[in-house]
């Protein structure tokens, strides 16, 4: 297998990991030191209190697939049902929790940990440290997300699986139109996710902002760190309005306030903005990591430096301001003043300014490299492809006129497909394939790697290119059925076809990854010649990461490199030091001691747990959820004082 | 092998303060979140408000301005004995932390007490019209938030009486008291909102 | 290209009921928007994938004309350049086709608002319901207004002006040959406006999620030349006929002594309520429940024994009828033109 030789410019002394032949006695003993006190514990216990962000990660990454799995089992139902017109697949009620449940899945439960979990796996490696800056928390996100995606399903299975969409717009998911409890449920499902969300880019800005190996100053920062600092921002403000407006909701549902209802002065609307307020970024939290991806794969296989890095930060950066004010583009059809509208218009219209930077940009590094058509490159090139058709049906549904034609029709479930899956899950299994071999020491086979991706792109097209068409035939989304006089029928069937390829595809990447994490060629610490950090590290990388953190002379660390360039030392090897570095210029500032395996967080999401779940059922569960968590906190941050700092005061 | 080049920072201390700690920008990051629930809430205020016909609706008392206005100086009072605290901490003076701490704490009781009287003396419940939901939320938020931090305060006056108290725990201590500033701070916009909206903000 | 060869062949077919067949000025509007929008961004698309072939071929070549790779991460200052000329070009022409396409939005934006309906305008009540639509023909005098359901009929060549409101969650009135999509929002009120120039049947569909059948809240449009509309209009002013057959006057007993009454109203009868539709003119029209069937005797029958199977989760319970007494109502139902 040819893999491109290892670029001249990177030393020797760079290759992940010497042996212990090649250390000194010293160094090996240090070393051992280093690797007794990062490891994790073995076992049970030692898998409920794990807080390396390398484990973690992987488990965020694999558990968001299994929520894909699920999520993609529920869209092929779906097509089944819609194959034919009058179909009886699915009955009304099912099909309506399963669109609720495959939409809700894929948004909350797959995209959105999919890319955190990759930057929690990948930043600190990329970035030379050894840890996130707050490791519990990071299994606290990893728990707080399950228990989300457990909540769901279990009730699913229950048949308590919501059902009013995965904007669950009120009335419809008021109290009055949806009593039981199937949209408690998805409100909970929802909290769950935004603190998850929530506390992993609360830890990712904190570890990039301050944890960076020396030298990396923000100017140098890798794009994909890049991409996911922008997105946790995103995350930050975004987020916010959904953990109100669900508090609402469920306040509404369970309490009987009035903020939706408009015969005591609530109003249906407020909902809408709330939610978009939120919703519309979040399609960009999907987004751009995957942009962070796909800069990470084209630099990697064109062996040249991103043309236009200061364009593409800085259209990550606009991206995200101005993907705060287009929320209004989701509520055209609700008949708000012109003016506003325009507004929306125009706003939703510049957007395209920084997504076509980005993508002008990638075009000049394809043009200006060497480029190797390994798989994940392939990914890359089917991503400009799709993504590109999706974002130019987005500018058409920013046009007021047309939005009220297609609005909640087919054509809306063909964009957004487009830019989903072509925007961030063909970069994602790009990324995957491109970091697989780091994460498990194992190369994908390529032959099986490109057989996935010919039959997902062939598969997508097929299935979602004739939505377009359907809906500007009149086929509105959400419809469990169609009559036969509608002439739906063959344009649906085609679009079954395809998704049953797309699976294939899916099943034959997912088969490929369980085949190659055992028989796959071995990697060694840099398989590609890529220019990052984390191809500085073993693979897969140490419980430490690094045996000496790095330092960093230029944005693409390891293809700019001095004879004289120093490593760090001088960090205690007996406890869980790290470097922290000045924000700006990554100069070396103070040491920071981690702390270790902990089983508070799981205890802490099992009250949250508690708090809400239990508050479907009984208000009560409020105050003793509350009062658990309390003690879960205290138990939480009570001081751990065998860390060998100076004391100030005895015990007394 | 040769042995590459070595940046030694075993020299570099492990316990230093404000923006350069990774605990300063978790509780940041922190802030800022709520800080966006908080804007949230008084967005979803305004709006309501917007389309309301009355506002407040018909029959609506509020607390006496009396109790709302000292419970507002009070807890403005709390940030200078949080801000002694904080430079203690600095200092390194432990008896100095307890005792600023204690006194903040003490009017965070105080207020919390001021805060129960507030909530009996509406004349309308959450159930009551949009207006009572938003109120309450509002309130409850808060008041939340209070708890808190006043329990937080406590935790830290028994850890520092309890002991051993190590350096690290200074850092921590003047955390907490960024996060009650923004705890005093979240409640001053609502001052106005809920208390003197009807003079000051009426279109 | 899968994607251009399946462009080619879906142009070919673009079915009745379809907001590219426009019959209306709002409609037509919206229509020459959408090839406007749709030749420009296929260019713009043909021209990325263009130059992303050319960037291929371009970047093969150069590994292959310098096999020995040189270090990672190189770069040639005149490349550079060049690509900085190419990519802010790009950027520029990209501003000025969106400027363009902005202005074509904004003023077609313009043209269609309800603002800009013809003065003369017919106006219409549409309210919203789980899972069906009520018609309501304004009139001055109250006694005139004619309530009708899941058909609207309109006059070729006048404009309609449509007010639009909800009574239980939102649902979106859309029928793609007049006009885009306009929301049905509980507690407000929302204008559009449609008008067809070609007398004809027009489908319709609930476009909002409204819960269990919102896949089966159809309507239709029918629009007729004036003196046609002008007539039904007269008729359906009319309370219901006297039953004439002794079968439709047991018909009628069978009716107001059932449940039916706890819901539906017949003008000229007893039954008054405003829960389900409006039954006065029944039989004049030609779908049952919103669309769902063909109204035949039939279907109606099968519709009043058991609605839960044809439409399950619908708001109308099962009636158990005896066979003379279904026979009866039916001869009376249908008497309803
Ligand atoms: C990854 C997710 C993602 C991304 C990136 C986008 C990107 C865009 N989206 Fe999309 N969108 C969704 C996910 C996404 N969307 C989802 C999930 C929904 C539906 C939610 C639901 O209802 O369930 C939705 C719905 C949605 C609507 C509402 C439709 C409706 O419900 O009626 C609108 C309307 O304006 C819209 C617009 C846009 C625009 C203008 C962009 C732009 O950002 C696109 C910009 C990119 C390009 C245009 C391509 C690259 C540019 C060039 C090559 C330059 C040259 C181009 C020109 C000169 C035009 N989107
Ligand atoms: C990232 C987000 C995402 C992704 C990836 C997908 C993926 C897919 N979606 Fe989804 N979709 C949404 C987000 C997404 N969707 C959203 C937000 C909605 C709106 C919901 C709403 O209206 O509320 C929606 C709605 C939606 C509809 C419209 C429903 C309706 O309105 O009535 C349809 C219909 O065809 C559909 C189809 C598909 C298909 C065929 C895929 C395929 O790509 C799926 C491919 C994957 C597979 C087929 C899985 C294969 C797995 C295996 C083979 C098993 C592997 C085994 C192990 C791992 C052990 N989707
Ligand atoms: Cu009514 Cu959908
Ligand atoms: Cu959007």
């Amino acid at each position: 297998m040819s893999l491109g030789a290892v670029p001249e410019a990177v030393p020797e002394s760079w290759g992940p990991e010497p042996p212990d032949s090649d250390l000194d006695d010293l160094d090996v003993k240090a070393r051992r030191e280093l690797e007794a006190t990062w490891r994790s514990p073995s076992g049970l216990l030692g898998w409920l209190t794990e807080t390396s962000h390398t484990a973690l990660g992987k488990r965020y990454i694999v558990t968001a697939f299994v929520f894909f799995a699920l999520g993609g089992i529920e869209a092929l139902l779906m097509r089944l049902q819609l194959a034919r017109p009058e179909n009886t697949v699915l009955g009304a009620d099912l099909y309506n929790q399963v669109f609720t449940m495959h939409g809700s899945t894929m948004m909350f439960l797959f995209a959105v940990p999919v890319m955190l979990g990759m930057g929690l796996y990948l930043v600190p490696l990329m970035i030379g440290t050894r840890n996130l800056a707050f490791p519990r928390l990071n299994a606290y996100s990893y728990y707080a997300y399950l228990l989300g995606g457990l909540l769901l399903y279990g009730a699913f299975f229950l048949n308590v699986g919501p059902d009013a969409g995965w904007f669950a717009y009120v009335p419809l998911a008021g109290p009055d139109y949806s009593p039981g409890k199937r949209v408690d449920v998805w409100a909970q499902m929802i909290t769950f996710t935004e603190l998850s969300s929530l506390a992993a880019a609360v830890n990712l800005i904190t570890t990039i902002f301050k944890h960076r190996a020396p030298g990396m100053s923000l100017n140098r920062i890798p794009l994909f760190v890049w991409s996911i600092l922008v997105t946790s921002f995103m995350v930050v403000f975004a987020m916010p309005a959904v953990m109100s407006s669900s508090l609402f909701l469920a306040l509404d549902r369970l309490v009987d306030t009035h903020f939706f209802n408009p015969a005591e002065g609530g109003d249906a609307i407020l909902w809408q903005h709330l939610f978009w307020f939120f919703g519309h970024p979040e399609v960009y939290i999907i987004f751009l990591p995957a942009t962070g991806m796909v800069s990470a794969i084209i630099v990697a296989f064109t062996r040249r430096p991103a043309f236009g890095y200061t364009a593409l930060v800085l259209s990550l950066v606009a991206t995200a301001f101005i993907g705060f004010g287009l929320w209004v583009h989701h509520m055209f059809a609700t008949g708000l003043p012109q003016l506003g509208q325009s507004f929306f218009t125009a706003a939703s219209i510049m957007i395209v300014v920084p997504s076509g930077t980005q993508i002008f940009c990638w075009l000049a590094t394809l043009w200006g490299g060497r480029v190797r058509f390994k798989t994940p490159l392939l990914y890359v090139l089917g991503f400009i492809a799709i993504f590109v058709l999706g974002g130019l049906t987005g500018v058409m549904l920013a046009a007021v006129p047309l939005d009220l034609q297609v609005h909640d029709t087919f054509f809306v479930v063909a964009h957004f497909h487009y830019v989903l899956i072509g925007g961030a899950v063909f970069p994602l299994l790009g990324g995957i394939t491109f970091w697989f071999p780091k994460m498990t020491g194992r190369l994908m086979s390529e032959r099986l790697g490109k057989l996935g991706f010919g039959l997902v792109f062939l598969g997508f097209n097929l299935t979602f290119f004739p939505m377009h068409q359907l809906g500007l035939e009149g086929m509105p989304r959400r419809v469990y059925t169609y009559l036969p006089e509608t002439g739906w029928g063959d344009l649906n069937l085609l679009a079954t076809v395809g998704a049953g390829i797309l699976g294939l595809g899916v099943l034959v990447f997912v088969l490929n990854a369980l085949w190659s994490l055992r028989f796959g060629e071995v990697a060694g610490g840099d398989p590609w010649g890529a220019d990052g950090l984390e191809w500085s590290t073993a693979s897969p990388p140490a419980p430490y990461n690094f045996f000496h953190l790095p330092t960093v002379r230029g944005r693409y660390a390891r293809w700019v490199q001095d004879e004289d360039q120093p490593v760090v030392v001088g960090l205690r090897t007996d406890r869980r030091e790290v470097l922290v570095t000045r924000t700006l210029d990554a100069e070396p500032d103070h040491r920071d001691i981690l702390p270790g395996p902990s089983g508070w967080p799981l205890a802490l999401a099992l009250t949250t747990g508690v708090t809400f779940i239990g508050g479907i059922f009984t208000p009560w569960a409020l105050p003793w959820g509350v009062l658990l968590t309390g003690l879960a906190l205290i138990g939480w941050f009570w001081p751990q004082t065998d860390m060998g700092r100076t004391v100030l005061k005895e015990k007394s | 092998m040769k042995r590459p080049p070595q940046l030694d920072v075993s020299e570099l201390p492990t316990v230093v303060f404000g923006s350069r700690t990774t605990l300063w920008w978790g509780v940041t990051g922190l802030i800022t979140i709520e800080g966006t629930v908080f804007a949230i809430v008084a967005a979803t205020y305004f709006y309501l408000r917007g389309g309301a016909v009355e506002w407040p609706p018909p029959g609506v008392s509020q607390p006496p301005l009396a109790l709302t206005t000292a419970f507002l100086a009070v807890l403005l009072a709390s940030l200078a004995p949080m801000h002694w605290t904080n430079k203690a901490a600095l200092r390194g003076d432990l008896r100095g932390i307890q005792i600023w701490l204690a006194v903040t704490t003490v009017l965070g009781a105080a207020c919390l007490v001021m805060r129960g009287f507030e909530f009996s003396l509406l004349s309308y419940e959450w159930r009551s019209h949009a207006y009572g939901s938003v109120v309450w939320t509002i309130l409850s938020l808060h008041t939340l938030h209070l708890l808190t931090s006043i329990g937080e305060n406590v935790l830290f006056l028994v850890l520092l009486a309890k002991g051993p108290v190590e350096d690290k725990h200074l850092l921590d201590v003047t955390v907490n008291g960024l996060y009650w500033f923004f705890v005093v701070a979240a409640w001053v916009p609502f001052y106005f909102i809920l208390y003197m909206d009807p003079g000051l903000f009426r279109p | 290209m899968s994607a251009l060869t399946a462009l080619a062949l879906f142009i070919g077919r673009i079915g009745r009921h379809s907001a590219l067949q426009p019959a209306g000025p709002p409609a037509e509007r919206i229509n020459g928007l959408w090839w406007l929008m749709f030749w420009c961004l296929t260019g713009v698309f043909i021209l990325v994938l263009g130059a992303l072939a050319l960037a291929l071929v371009s970047s093969h070549r150069r590994r292959l004309r310098e096999p020995a790779t040189p270090p990672a991460g190189a770069t040639d200052p005149a490349t550079e350049r060049r690509m900085t000329r190419a990519v802010g070009g790009a950027i520029g022409l990209t501003v000025i086709l969106l400027f363009v396409l902005l202005v074509a939005s904004i003023a077609t934006g313009r043209s269609i608002s309800p603002l800009s309906a013809p003065k003369d305008a017919l106006e219409v009540e549409v309210v919203g319901h789980q899972w069906w639509w009520q018609f309501e023909y304004a009139d001055p005098d109250p006694s005139r207004i004619v309530s009708t359901a899941n058909e609207l009929h309109i006059p070729v060549g006048r404009a309609v002006k449509l007010r639009l409101t909800s009574r239980d969650v939102i649902h979106s009135f859309w029928v793609p040959n007049l006009n885009g999509k306009m929301d049905l929002i509980p507690g407000r009120n929302a204008d559009t406006w449609i008008q067809a120039d070609r007398p004809g049947v027009y489908r319709g569909q609930c476009a909002e999620f409204c819960g269990h059948q919102h896949a089966h809240m159809a309507l239709e449009v029918i629009a007729d030349p004036p003196e046609r509309f002008d007539a039904w209009l007269a008729a359906q002013r009319q309370a219901a006929p006297l039953p004439a057959s002794p079968l439709a006057q047991r018909g009628q007993q069978v009716f107001l002594s059932s449940s039916c009454p706890l819901c539906h109203a017949v003008q000229g009868t007893t039954a008054g309520s405003g829960v389900g539709p409006d039954l006065t003119h029944v039989a004049s029209r030609r779908t049952l429940a919103a669309g769902t069937l063909p109204n035949n005797r039939g279907n109606l029958a099968g519709w009043i024994l058991d609605p839960q199977s044809i439409k399950p989760g619908n708001r109308m319970p099962p009636t158990a009828l005896s066979p003379a007494d279904l026979e009866a109502l039916l001869a009376y139902l249908e008497s309803l033109r």
